[in-house]
């Protein structure tokens, strides 16, 4: 296996993206890794937030037409995911990390498909008729994108003490930071009772006919 | 001058925090990463919407998710601070001088101040409030379609120029 990863590396292709001072090669592959990234995590994320109760106004239904979109990004990030593999496969594919990178992506994957078919090819309304555990799925997926985000960003480290460390550390203070950012919310919500929330709650009701169709 | 800046956005600190415990700034990078998600997750979801993707969606409902992404964006101001702040410890060579001289990262940091630019458009203009005001089904006004395409390209070019970045040259 390793003769082939290595005739792959060395190969005229991988050598000139790897070598090259063209940032168009190399660099722009590198930046459409990101620009895709962005997409599926940013919009399944905020359908995640949505689900786990952010913005109870937003009607559930419309977010639908996010998910082709989302997919878009998935395939801008499966393609140039496998252009950067093709530049560095020793490197990669000896690398336990880089497994760990693919499973949390592979189960991101699921979660969004389940919350695309339980909750949108279902055709819930509201948070009413939510299917036991969406919200679970949705929490699921939060965290699976997070590992999948640190998978990626330790893949730059060559020696597995430190991904540990890191990863360890990114797991540590994203905790702190979601406990904080818990604690901050429900002080504002004492603070500022949720007499705004509740009239747009109403407002859902409202538009739900017209969401449903 | 350059001096006082090179030693005051070096901040040793940050530097020795980072020499010491390497972790430190794959943690910050994984947090840019997610900070970006939340900004563009939700910004995004704005702007498509303006622009008449998803009408359905009543523009109101969507700004209550931008809270999040107000988060992520102070998220990525923190962790590219200290970017900055700790670049020795990292490449060897002063933050300051790599903003000096990389015209990435340049680059970068102007569509930045340029989204912030057009964020205060927005709400300048009255197209925020007038946005409010949209009914599911409803077109926004020119003006704020203008805005929502201003916002996808800056931020789309922000992502793009951040990532060469590394690739630019840092000479003193």
């Amino acid at each position: 296996m390793l003769p082939l990863l290595e005739w792959i590396e060395n190969s005229a292709v991988s050598t000139a993206l790897r070598d090259s001072p063209n940032v168009f090669l190399y660099p722009t592959i590198l930046a459409f890794h990101t620009l895709g990234l962005a997409v599926v995590v940013g919009f399944s994320s905020a359908v995640a937030l949505r689900i786990l109760g952010v913005a109870p106004a937003l009607p559930l239904p419309p977010l639908r037409k996010f998910f082709p979109l989302m997919w878009v990004g998935f395939w801008v990030n499966a393609t140039s995911g496998v252009l950067l593999l093709l530049i560095e496969p020793t490197k990669f594919l000896t690398m336990v990390d880089f497994y760990f990178k693919l499973l949390a992506i592979v189960g991101a994957v699921f979660c969004m498909r389940w919350l695309y078919r339980r909750v949108f090819l279902a055709g819930v309304a509201g948070d009413a008729s939510l299917p036991p555990g969406a919200k679970f799925v949705s929490a699921l997926l939060l965290g699976l994108w997070l590992g999948a985000i640190t998978g990626g960003r330790l893949t730059a480290y060559d020696d597995t003490h430190t991904q540990w460390v890191t990863a360890i550390a990114t797991l540590v203070v994203s905790a702190v930071l979601l406990a904080l950012g818990w604690a901050a919310v429900r002080v504002w919500r004492i603070v500022h009772p949720m007499k705004g929330e509740q009239r747009h709650g109403r407002a859902v009701d409202e538009l739900a006919p017209l969401a449903q169709r | 001058m350059d001096a006082l800046l090179t030693s005051w956005l070096r901040w040793p600190s940050v530097e020795r925090l980072i020499i010491d415990h390497l972790w430190v700034w794959g943690v910050c990078q994984s947090l840019h990463f997610v900070g970006m998600v939340l900004l563009i997750g939700t910004v995004g979801m704005l702007d498509l919407r303006l622009l008449g993707f998803a009408k359905e969606l009543p523009v109101a409902a969507i700004k209550k998710l931008i809270p999040w992404g107000v988060f992520g964006f102070v998220l990525c101001l923190v962790t590219g601070f200290i970017f900055v702040a700790g670049m020795y410890a990292n490449i060897n060579v002063p933050g300051y001088i790599v903003l000096k001289s990389d015209v990435f990262l340049q680059i970068k940091l102007v569509f930045v101040l340029l989204a912030g630019l057009n964020l205060l458009a927005f709400y300048a203009t009255g197209m925020s409030k007038a946005a409010d005001r949209l009914q599911p089904g409803e077109q926004a006004p020119r003006l704020a379609k203008a805005i929502a395409i201003a916002s996808i390209f800056l931020w789309m070019g922000v992502m793009y120029f951040a990532r060469l970045i590394p690739s630019g040259k840092f000479q003193p």
